[in-house]
């Protein structure tokens, strides 16, 4: 097993701060070149979901909060961690949502599913010291 | 993420550079809800230099689409980077959008739709 690199920031919990997050998990892949472009679109896609729905539902009605992004890669696998401190939101895994009717409005069913597509594994702690929603992703 | 607009042989070929997230959807939404407004109703998204979608740009194309067709036109994708390919079509999105591999083929599409 290879070496693991760990990466983490922390950003406010705004829409502004996705590029961010994204560019973090560009970095992490960077150095590992055995990622393919797939598994890269996967890691962003998941980190860019997941956070959103912080952003947009975990901080309603309170000060704004920050998130943290912790990712840890290896040459086998991605271990991703997202931490707030807002409200609760366990990412429960859902169906495809019916794209005939789904309106620009509907804002969580088709993020989470594609945060689940995207991830191989996804586990949620709530706790009065805050929410940390780990994702793992393993390499082809 | 910037938006391009240009006309080609009457069809609204918007081209756009970078991501298409929570953050920049709106300002595509709103884009898209100014071609409405012009009636044009048939619209070219070519995705060549769109590097991410995530569903909240999904949700605005689609949307987009819907509007557009009920003005009996038709919105038709174009070029869309692998990433970006895999997600229409895990989320069924080319069952119901056409998707052509670059620009210049979505808009001769259109030719079809004269009658």
């Amino acid at each position: 097993m290879g070496h693991s690199i760990r990466y983490q920031i922390t950003h406010s919990a705004e829409l502004l701060s996705l590029a961010a997050f994204r560019e973090l998990v560009d970095l992490a892949c960077n150095q590992h070149p055995s990622i393919n472009e797939q598994t890269r679109y996967d890691l962003k896609l998941g980190v860019d979901e997941a956070c959103t729905n912080i952003i947009l539902h975990g901080y309603q009605g309170m000060d704004p909060g920050s998130i943290i992004l912790t990712i840890e890669i290896n040459d086998r696998q991605a271990c991703i961690s997202i931490t707030d401190f807002g409200h609760p939101f366990e990412p429960v895994e859902v169906d495809l949502p019916d794209m005939e009717t789904i309106q620009s409005e509907d804002d969580t069913e088709l993020g989470l599913f594609f945060m689940h597509q995207s991830m191989d594994q996804i586990d949620y702690e709530s706790s009065p010291a805050g929410n940390t929603l780990r994702m793992q992703k393993y390499f082809p | 993420m910037k938006i391009n607009l240009q006309n080609v042989d009457g069809v609204a070929v918007v081209s756009i550079q970078g991501s298409v997230d929570a953050m920049t959807a709106g300002e595509v939404g709103s884009f898209f809800e100014g071609i409405r407004e012009k009636r044009n109703n048939r619209i070219v998204v070519d995705l060549g230099e769109v590097d991410f979608v995530s569903s909240a740009g999904l949700r605005v194309i689609m949307s987009a689409s819907k509007n557009v067709r009920q003005m009996e036109g038709d919105l038709r994708l174009a070029a869309a980077q692998p990433g970006v390919e895999r997600m229409l079509k895990i989320s069924g999105f080319t069952n119901i959008l056409k998707s052509y591999s670059n620009a210049d083929e979505a808009v001769q599409s259109f030719g079809s739709l004269s009658s």
